[in-house]
């Protein structure tokens, strides 16, 4: 067996997702119970000491981010859980959500609790109105036992609409201030202004689920499973040319062939059966060669080594009758697409690979597309604009995947 | 103002009833009026700016942001995700079937990004329900239902 089940609920469970039996069975209402009797402080140490990092990409410390929070200067603080999960080939939330949406919502009250917050948003992509319902399902569980609530810690779902840039942080931030969703300028970072100005404390659902199930056992339990540099379990999301796609919780640490073969996990590539590449990390990751992920473990410093990272924990699997031009001319859409605009390296810039994707110059302009990447990775205003040619770049340091179908 | 505006101030008005008059509250009223009407037309965001006091211009710059919001008039709209993942699975003879069907209905067929569901890939979303592994068959009696249900 190589997968794991502790952010994923045990699968022989019969109590509904978001019941009362369920936040029992998991051991939440006891996680709640320890972390209101601790100190802010308290709380902080633990996460600090259990390793934790965003889980939604970029891998911060989240004991660090807390600190920063709970330290900020401010009357009113806000928690929120970023579940505007919009990415190509990222699905881990939605999984995680619909099977069991206490565990996040869990480690957002301890969240909201420790840096001292009475407000909590939780914001949600629109196109997932199924997942919404289950979330308020478990706020309603939740405020009838007393957790959450007026007057306890108020917590609120908040609909995306069809944005993908709505879930940068601060993008996300003017969303909810019924503003245009479009990324402010960093610093001031949003642990020390975020909501109105406000220290907030943004997490990735998956990483709130982490400090729910952190507080229902310990940090040696927690470290039980992963690497010396990361302890835990990731989810993987398969999909693409693979026998079994769909989300996987695996411990850092795992060879990313056995994440591909293992019978458990994604069973083995499909398709022609062939691996072509892997792209990594989401619409901004990087592709692997076969050769590289024989060689990579799921941990930050092995798939550093390939310039590549988890990132939102994407696996994208493409058989070798994939025409990676054609993938990289979807992504090129979807960037320029989705760029809001604001800042021209972005806006320009996403629109001029597109449109040399679709001349058919991905493999002929390279020097241009360099600069032009250089470009938007030193001068956009946020993420998207910094991190969109990063797929295409990685296959110009690949001249082994760019060979013609 | 003629009676037709008249008449749209007053439904947004009753729809938008015990929101707080605040500027945050703008995303959570634009989906109540989406769900109602479907299409933001001038009318319409007139009267949500109108009604939770915010000018026309911002509302109509936030309102104009979103996909979601960008409907067809008297569409139903129907998404197909043509994303990588989906494509690969036949997110093309989805589409295709989805505007065969679309003819003559009140239906908008829409390529949408990544819906999400890339491990029951090709996905569509029609209404409320996201369709999982789906077909073309699924899909032509999908478009077919809607305004039937």
């Amino acid at each position: 067996m190589n997968e794991v089940r502790r952010l994923l609920p045990d699968l022989r469970s019969a109590s509904g997702p978001a019941s009362p039996e369920r936040l029992a069975e998991r051991g939440f209402d006891q996680a709640l119970t320890k972390a209101w009797a601790m100190s802010s402080q308290a709380i902080i140490d633990e996460v600090t000491a259990s390793g934790i990092k965003g889980r939604g990409g970029a891998a911060f410390p989240t004991g660090l981010k807390w600190s920063s929070v709970n330290k900020a200067e401010g009357q009113t603080k806000y928690v929120v859980m970023n579940a505007d999960e919009s990415e190509l080939g990222t699905f881990k939330d939605r999984v995680l959500l619909e099977e069991d949406p206490l565990g996040a919502l869990v480690g957002l009250l301890i969240a909201a609790h420790a840096v001292g917050a009475r407000k909590a948003f939780c914001y949600i992509r629109g196109e997932y109105r199924e997942v919404e319902q289950m979330l308020a399902k478990a706020i309603d569980t939740l405020t009838q036992l007393g957790w959450a609530g007026p007057g306890r810690i108020d917590v609120e779902i908040r609909r995306g609409a069809g944005a993908y840039i709505a879930g940068e942080e601060t993008a996300l931030f003017n969303s909810i201030e019924g503003k245009r969703p479009e990324p402010r300028v960093k610093p001031p970072f949003p642990t020390n202004k975020g909501l109105w100005g406000s220290p907030t404390l943004i997490q990735n659902v998956e990483t709130l689920a982490n400090v729910a199930i952190l507080f229902a056992h310990d940090a040696q339990w927690f470290a039980e499973y992963g690497t010396k540099a990361t302890a835990g379990t990731k989810l993987v999301a398969l999909s693409g040319h693979i026998q079994r796609p769909g989300v996987y919780e695996v411990p850092f640490g795992m060879a990313l062939a056995d994440i591909l073969n293992a019978p458990d996990l994604g069973g083995g590539v499909a398709g022609s059966g062939r691996l072509r590449a892997v792209l990594l990390g989401g619409a901004a990751g990087t592709f692997l060669s076969p050769d590289e992920v024989a060689q990579s473990q799921l941990d930050y410093a092995s798939l550093g080594a390939f310039g590549a990272s988890i990132g939102s924990g994407a696996v994208m699997v493409f058989d070798d009758t994939v025409d990676l031009q054609w993938v990289l001319t979807k992504l090129a859409r979807f960037f320029a697409d989705e760029s809001c605009g604001q800042c021209v390296p972005c806006r320009i810039g996403t629109q001029r690979i597109w449109e040399i994707a679709e001349k058919g110059g991905l493999w002929t302009r390279t020097e241009d597309l360099r600069e032009l990447g250089q470009a938007m990775r030193d001068a956009s205003i946020c993420g998207l604009g910094q991190t969109a040619p990063l797929a295409l770049l990685s296959i110009l340091d690949r001249p082994g995947l760019r060979q013609d179908v | 103002m003629d009676t037709q505006d008249l008449a749209i101030n007053t439904e947004v008005a009753a729809l938008l009833q015990g929101m707080p008059r605040d500027r945050s509250q703008l995303l959570p009223a634009l989906w109540r009026v989406v769900d109602r009407y479907q299409e933001l037309t001038p009318g319409v965001i007139d009267a949500v700016s109108q009604s939770l006091n915010i000018p026309y211009a911002e509302v109509y710059g936030v309102a104009s942001f979103y996909t979601l919001f960008d409907n067809a008039p008297g569409k139903v709209p129907v998404h197909i995700c043509t994303d990588v993942m989906c494509a690969l699975q036949g997110a093309g003879s989805l589409q295709e079937a989805a505007e065969d069907a679309a003819l003559g209905r009140p239906v908008a067929v829409r390529e949408s990004a990544c819906l999400g569901q890339c491990d029951h890939a090709p996905a569509a979303w029609i209404g409320s329900q996201v369709m999982r592994r789906a077909t073309p068959e699924a899909v032509r009696a999908a478009v077919k239902a809607v305004g039937h249900e």
